[in-house]
């Protein structure tokens, strides 16, 4: 088990590495002139080498990255922003909280919804019941996080007036210049974000479900079980969800950190000021470091869910480590 | 198979408590907002929208965007100042911290301003005539940054100011403020001057305040409102300045800023009251239904006319647009109603001058085809040349509405037997490429200006002075410097009154008569629905916005 823990520790940190190397280059050596982005247009040629001389953009690219990785890892720091001088650490400490309710909040709701309704429908399939549910998967799988969102608003938020049309209220009291707080009013303001996050993971989830418990349910051991007399929950307690939500553990884990790019159009059409909100006004305003921040910290995320995820399988499941 | 549907029906309830218990917070709200709705006139808290945007800056000596403005009008004081009236009276500067207009010396070089006493800002200091010198050194400092140097030449007027702004000296020697007297030397008479100083970064500002090229998201300030907390991104809210003891009006308790809102979202918020305005405007595909359904300028549905004027740059630095006659066919092949239809109904006045109404020395008249693209005329305008030019690179940027632009234009000049390659540019790259003096571009269809102050010197003499060229970052991009046109540019810009409107009424006509170095086709409005409660509508042409502080939320 040492072994398989320290080869996946040194996994996790190559892939930091090339997450790191891949995301400057991108972001920092393609375009035209970092610099002039940071100074704005109407800098001096001295303010403009000043600003150059400040972000090492004067020294070789090699350094350059030595200095961006120094700072990331030595000084925890992901630099300031163009816009506005603010710590991109601050700023991702601020609205990393955001994305983390919608997508842990989302995935809560279409694991609620997927596991349910994957198993109703993997007992009785091709019943009334799977079709409906498929047809569920299919609108969710083809329709797009903006449509849904902006129909749920007209519908639940503009037309019934249910819920808020959009924003946000933070879950802590007490931030300042806040319109609304506390876990109510975030709760509610969350609802329709939620469920438009759900809905596309759900119409997966409910088809990996019903797949996976279909599959399990042919298996010699639950025939062995049923034969034995063993009754019919546990059977499906203890013989088959254990064994079919395995799979469902290995792509939540991924999904989550995968998630945070799909969190960008949820909070957009919502206004959620989160990690997704904040990389695409990033973009439009040529922000650098923020868009670098954001990147690296959703690298990092989804680096760290599938380490989570390899270490937990690992101790679920001991054939995957031997076989490590 | 009961067990089963026992199990299933449990995680049903899991995931469908977090929705039950959320929404029984909507029945609260919904009581929360009726209440609200019997508050009186004055108080309460305005809530704005900004659908897609935010304000790129609210420090008033860096800020330079019609949005920051009119936020940052409520609250600033400065020496003179456009009043809350709505119409042509809105367009009047009239005397706010100074006493009254500044005394001239004989010579026009020298201007005397004398504060009123007792003004204080938001934190209760007073505000002095350091107060103003504060404002202009920040402007002018080179540790601002601030575009005002590029744009209006401010550190050529002022005595010092260029030392100060190339900053080899520590101080501007050309100002001098004891007290409640402020005095400035010119460098030479500038009959715009006090014009310049109703713009937002002559503002009064703290004499401690310091410099910062990002500049400061809160601040002490001596107008109706301060800005009492600023989250980028999230909110910007303003309140009442306690200190504040002038005549304008300063109705909301609070107002509250969201920005970066969805634009269909947006809508939706202002129609049910969730919000009470979108300062960026409605979306403009839902201008014809909402002139429908409420009118225009009768109830919620606000149409209101801009300083603001949209045109094309043709580089007239090379070829194919250093040939005047090619110019004049590209003003003749350009579809004016079509670059309008694409804004949406109400989207403005189409147009083929550069003065708009409003400006002292706007007279309408009509040299090129404003009801459509005239392909015949372009022909025979441009002659052979049209055939032999060289290929036109037309530079855009790649948001939907550039692109789109770039397209009707491109089309027509195609019909004209133009030559033409699209270049789609990163907004990253697209200023490096058309700022720069030796760029390769041809035309873009990327262009306007609003007016800083309302003074034709503004748009003729900013936009057309070929002796700012720079080498990199211009921000104008026709390039057009003409030695005959500056004299007479330079002629009217010293004089005043019926002279000098009508000095620059025959300046505009002679710009697009005899040079066509743009294609101006749009004089803009804004358009807005406004919640149901909003009223005291004064809308501002100058910032093509309503004023905040007189909106009233009872």
């Amino acid at each position: 088990m040492t072994h398989f823990l320290i080869r996946r520790i040194f996994w996790a940190i190559f892939l930091f590495f090339v997450a790191t190397i891949i995301t400057y280059l991108i972001f920092w050596v393609i375009p035209a002139n970092p610099a002039q982005l940071a100074a704005g247009h109407a800098a001096s040629p001295e303010f403009l080498a000043s600003i150059k001389h400040r972000l090492h953009l004067d020294q070789p690219i090699w350094v350059q990255y030595y200095y961006f990785l120094e700072n990331l890892v030595v000084h925890g720091s992901l630099g300031r922003s163009f816009l506005t001088q603010q710590s991109v650490d601050s700023i991702i400490g601020k609205d990393a909280p955001v994305t983390a309710s919608l997508v842990f909040g989302g995935a809560i709701l279409w694991l609620s919804l997927s596991i349910p309704a994957g198993i109703l429908s993997a007992l009785r399939p091709r019943s009334i019941m799977d079709r409906i549910t498929m047809t569920f998967v299919l609108i969710g799988i083809s329709a797009h996080p903006v449509w849904i969102g902006l129909i749920l608003s007209f519908v639940f938020g503009y037309k019934l007036g249910f819920t808020p049309i959009a924003g946000y209220c933070n879950f802590w009291p007490g931030a300042p210049g806040a319109q609304c707080e506390g876990p109510a009013q975030w709760a509610y303001h969350m609802i329709l974000p939620w469920i438009t996050f759900m809905i596309l993971f759900a119409a997966l989830y409910v088809r990996l479900v019903r797949a996976s418990v279909m599959e399990t349910m042919s298996e010699d051991y639950v025939r062995t079980a049923r034969a034995k007399g063993a009754s019919q929950g546990r059977v499906m307690i203890q013989h088959v969800l254990r064994n079919s939500l395995l799979p469902v553990v290995t792509i939540l884990g991924m999904d989550l950190g995968l998630a945070l790019g799909g969190a960008i159009f949820t909070e957009t059409v919502f206004n959620l000021p989160g990690l997704g909100n904040q990389v695409i006004r990033a973009y439009n305003a040529n922000d650098l470091p923020i868009i670098t921040g954001v990147v690296v910290f959703s690298t990092c995320c989804v680096i760290a869910f599938n380490f989570i995820v390899d270490v937990t399988y690992g101790f679920l499941d001991p054939r995957i480590r031997l076989n490590n | 198979m009961r067990r089963k549907q026992l199990l299933s029906v449990f995680m049903l309830v899991v995931g469908a408590a977090l929705l039950i218990t959320a929404m029984t917070v909507a029945g609260a709200s919904g009581a929360t907002a009726k209440a609200g709705h019997s508050q009186a006139a004055k108080g309460g808290t305005l809530k704005l929208n900004e659908s897609n945007e935010d304000f790129d800056y609210v420090d008033p000596q860096i800020a330079y965007r019609t949005d920051d403005w009119a936020m940052l009008s409520t609250t600033a004081m400065q020496l003179v100042g456009f009043p809350e009236k709505a119409g042509a009276a809105g367009s009047q500067l009239y005397p706010v911290a100074a006493t009254a207009f500044p005394t001239v010396s004989k010579d026009g070089k020298t201007y005397t301003f004398h504060i009123r006493p007792g003004m204080k800002f938001s934190d209760g200091s007073l505000v002095n005539a350091a107060s103003f010198q504060r404002a202009f050194e920040r402007t002018l400092s080179p540790k601002m940054g601030s575009p005002v140097g590029v744009n209006i030449g401010l550190q050529d007027e002022i005595v010092g100011a260029d030392a100060f702004f190339n900053g080899k000296a520590q101080s501007i020697s050309g100002i001098s403020a004891k007290g409640n007297t402020l005095t400035v030397h010119l460098t030479a008479p500038n009959a715009t001057f006090v014009s310049q100083m109703g713009m937002q970064w002559f503002t009064a500002t703290k004499a401690n305040t310091p410099y910062t090229s990002q500049g400061q998201q809160t601040f002490a300030s001596a107008g109706p409102y301060y800005i009492s907390s600023r989250d980028p991104g999230r909110s910007t809210v303003l309140k009442r300045n306690p200190y504040y003891k002038g005549p304008r009006p300063a109705n909301p308790d609070e107002i509250v800023f969201t920005p970066n809102v969805d634009p269909d979202q947006s809508l939706l918020q202002v129609k049910s009251g969730q919000s009470d305005l979108d300062i960026v405007g409605n979306v403009p595909t839902s201008s014809a239904s909402l002139a429908a359904q409420y009118g225009v300028n009768k109830s919620r549905f606000k149409v209101g006319p801009t300083s603001c004027m949209s045109y094309m740059s043709m580089n007239n630095a090379r070829p194919p647009f250093d040939n005047l006659a090619l110019r004049k066919a590209v003003n003749w092949a350009i579809d004016r109603p079509a670059q309008v239809r694409l804004l949406g109904a109400y989207a403005g006045k189409r147009t083929d001058q550069i003065l708009v109404p409003g400006i002292p020395g706007y007279k309408p008249y009509n040299v090129y085809a404003l009801k459509g693209a005239d392909v015949a005329k372009a022909k025979q305008v441009g002659g052979s040349a049209i055939a032999s030019a060289p290929e036109i690179n037309f530079v855009h940027t790649t948001s939907q509405s550039s692109t789109n632009r770039a397209q009707v234009a491109e089309y027509n000049l195609r019909q004209a037997g133009f030559k033409v390659k699209d270049v789609p540019t990163p907004a990253t790259t697209f200023y490096q490429v058309v700022g720069a003096r030796n760029t390769t571009y041809n035309m873009t269809s990327n262009g306007g200006w609003c007016a800083d102050y309302f003074d034709p010197y503004d748009y003729i003499n900013v936009i057309f002075n070929g002796r700012n060229i720079q080498a990199n970052n211009n921000p104008f991009y026709s390039y057009f410097n003409n030695a005959s046109f500056n004299k007479h540019m330079d002629a009217a810009a010293l004089l005043s009154g019926a002279a000098r409107a009508k000095a620059y009424a025959a300046l505009d006509q002679e710009l697009m008569v005899k040079y066509a170095p743009v294609v101006p086709y749009l004089i803009n409005n804004d358009h807005f629905l406004t919640s149901a409660r909003l009223k005291n509508w004064i809308y501002s042409a100058y910032f093509g916005m309503p004023y905040f502080n007189a909106l009233t939320v009872g």
